[in-house]
């Protein structure tokens, strides 16, 4: 039971720059969480912290209910991947993936076996007598994942291991990290700031903002019912589209109003939002509940929008709009013919719409 | 027009060649030919004769003081390489109060010459009753400010990553700084270790304060002693020849280090 438990953490640089806020979360045995948010946020030296490469200012550490906190790197049972790989320049792949283990004084034959099952693994059994000058980018991640899997932690921790690869290598690793996954069983918390990343690869993601947590869930959670607007903005491509406004009770109707909008919302079941009457709040809608016609539509509202700019993305076509003063993106089907610098109705579906309170930024409903 | 512009500049830099090595060249040249013909701008001895080398030899014990000079540049400059790598390594990725404060002191004494602190080393060699000993030579010398700042200087631009690698694997920091970041500067460790090592070789001053007894001198005290001192009894041929065995070890030194420098500035391949 790999579990690593992380409780009211804080991290307080000596200048007094403050990283992490009571950060408190679970990373379940065998669970694969990652840390996700823009640069800054505290993710990097959350991971650092479980790696034990950080000091801990304040609170508590566990790795299988064991507090760790004082713990030195190498006694924690855990394995890092690094950003720029971090391989020894000096030595041949497999002196790299051995190093560790030489220093443990763990038999020879035993590290050939760990190393070889582990070559097997990432199939890298032809590069081993190669030094990481002569590697590529994505043989040079492998033997740092080997260096990883040898060790047989209880814990792997990636920081941003893909960063450095161009895109369509990027893309394979990914999935290759998926099934890596499933084949060591082990427990993983990975760091990275692409939420595509993130998406495909957590079975919980932890998205966080200014070294607090701002959620954390499923991404499929995320996605559907982020819990404040910075999730809502963050997760998602492209961004969310947000109008600011009021909830008002006009004619006895629940509505969304701003100097431009008027949106009825009577028709949703929005006990919460009545209590939320006279506030400012966001409304927020994703590009793809937002449709070119009414089709089976219940609960919508149409805007006339002025077209400014298409993004034909194949199979999809990313709309862009404006409509009084507000940018507006929807995503249609590219078989949609449109004509650029004309009036194009959005309805958009009001079943789907999010709603965040202006001041704290929590959701509302 | 670009064929001569092209053999102008080699004409001029054949001749500063020659200005500087031909005064090296006729010191070899002199001190292998007999005493008689010493004098003029020669470019071959017209008589080759060994009789220099001999009469040197016969006069002084240079033997004795080649293996001391030897003994004690190679300790010098092992310890300066120990030693000043691990002042570097603290100084450079190890975080504590007063570490810059530290770090400029160090850079400090490297204005100091070494004149200035000649007689408190002096004193400090009297009150440690180490004066004629092996010890006298080496001890001062052990760290050295302009080698901490190399070191020091390499180690900033390793990429940090390798050494939270290196801590997940388990290494402590005197592993860190000589399995991890030591083949990775190996650049660094022989221009070290060549200054050290000529540094050392080259001291005369501080030799000729500390040591008296024959058996501990080295070459280039012995040299001086000999060429300065009367022994030679004037004779230009032999005080050359002295010369020229001070400089061939250096040079024999040199010559080594520089193709592994080379080598190992092409085979380091530490590019992020």
């Amino acid at each position: 039971m790999a579990e690593v438990r992380l409780r009211d953490i804080e991290k307080t640089y000596p200048e007094g720059t403050q990283a992490l806020k009571k950060i408190s979360f679970t990373v379940k045995d065998k669970e694969f969480v990652v840390l996700v948010g823009p640069s800054g946020c505290g993710k990097s030296t959350t991971l650092r912290m479980v790696a034990g490469l950080e000091e801990i200012t304040e609170g508590e550490l566990f790795i299988e209910n064991k507090k760790v906190n004082d713990l030195s790197p190498s006694k924690r049972q855990v394995s890092m991947v690094f950003q720029n790989y971090a391989l020894y320049p000096h030595m041949t792949a497999y002196e790299n993936m051995s190093f560790g283990l030489k220093i443990k004084k763990i038999p020879k034959s035993e590290i050939k076996d760990r190393v070889m099952a582990a070559a097997a693994i990432l199939e890298i059994e032809d590069i081993l007598d190669k030094k990481p000058g002569k590697m590529s980018g994505g043989q040079r991640q492998r033997i740092a994942i080997g260096r990883a899997i040898v060790r047989r932690p209880k814990v792997f921790l990636f920081d941003e291991p893909l960063s450095n690869l161009d895109a369509k290598l990027r893309g394979q690793m990914r999935i290759e990290l998926a099934k890596l996954h499933r084949k060591l069983d082990a427990t993983i918390i990975y760091v990275t700031h692409d939420q595509v990343e993130a998406m495909t690869l957590g079975d919980r993601i932890v998205v966080m903002n200014k070294g607090e947590i701002m959620q954390m869930a499923s991404p499929m959670e995320l996605f559907m019912k982020p819990a404040n607007k910075f999730v809502a903005e963050f997760i998602g491509t492209p961004q969310m589209n947000f109008f600011n406004g009021k909830i008002l009770e006009i004619d006895q109707k629940i509505s969304f109003k701003n100097d431009a909008l008027l949106f009825d919302l009577s028709n949703l079941k929005l006990k919460n939002l009545k209590d939320h009457l006279g506030e400012q709040v966001d409304l927020g809608i994703r590009s793809e509940d937002i449709y070119p016609h009414i089709g089976d539509l219940k609960n919508y509202t149409c805007i006339s929008t002025h077209l400014i700019a298409i993004e034909l993305l194949g199979n999809e076509k990313l709309v862009y709009s404006e409509y009084q003063g507000n940018n507006i993106v929807a995503r249609f089907r590219s078989d949609f013919e449109l004509e650029m610098n004309t009036k194009v109705n959005f309805y958009l579906n009001l079943d789907k719409a999010h709603f965040f309170g202006k001041a704290t930024g929590e959701r509302i409903y | 027009m670009i064929n001569m512009k092209k053999i102008l500049i080699y004409i001029f830099l054949s001749l500063a060649a020659i200005s500087f090595l031909y005064p090296f060249y006729w010191m070899i040249v002199a001190s292998l030919s007999p005493e008689s013909e010493i004098g003029g701008l020669t470019f071959l001895p017209t008589e080759f004769t060994l009789d220099s080398y001999i009469q040197m030899f016969s006069k002084i014990p240079l033997g004795r003081a080649l293996v001391n000079s030897i003994f004690v540049a190679t300790l010098t400059t092992g310890g300066v390489i120990v030693f000043s790598s691990m002042v570097g390594y603290a100084l450079s990725l190890m975080e504590f109060k007063g570490r810059n404060i530290i770090f400029y002191i160090i850079i400090f004494t490297m204005t100091l010459p070494f004149q200035i602190t000649l007689i408190p080393n002096y004193i400090t060699m009297v009150k440690l009753n180490l004066v004629d000993t092996y010890a006298a030579l080496v001890l001062p010398f052990l760290l050295n400010s302009f080698a901490i700042l190399l070191f020091r200087q390499a180690f900033i631009g390793m990429p940090k990553s390798l050494i939270d690698a290196a801590r997940m694997d388990g290494c402590s920091d005197i592993r860190i700084l000589y399995q991890v970041l030591f083949p990775n500067i190996i650049p660094t460790v022989v221009i070290v270790g060549i200054l050290t090592f000529m540094n050392s070789w080259n001291e005369v001053l501080w030799a000729l304060i500390v040591i008296r007894d024959e058996n501990l001198m080295t070459m280039p005290q012995m040299v001086t002693l000999f060429s300065v001192g009367g022994r030679a009894e004037s004779q230009l041929g032999v005080k050359l020849a002295s010369a020229v065995l001070l400089a061939l070890p250096i040079m024999l030194a040199y010559s080594f280090f520089q193709k592994y420098f080379i080598q190992s500035m092409a085979s380091s391949g530490l590019k992020e």
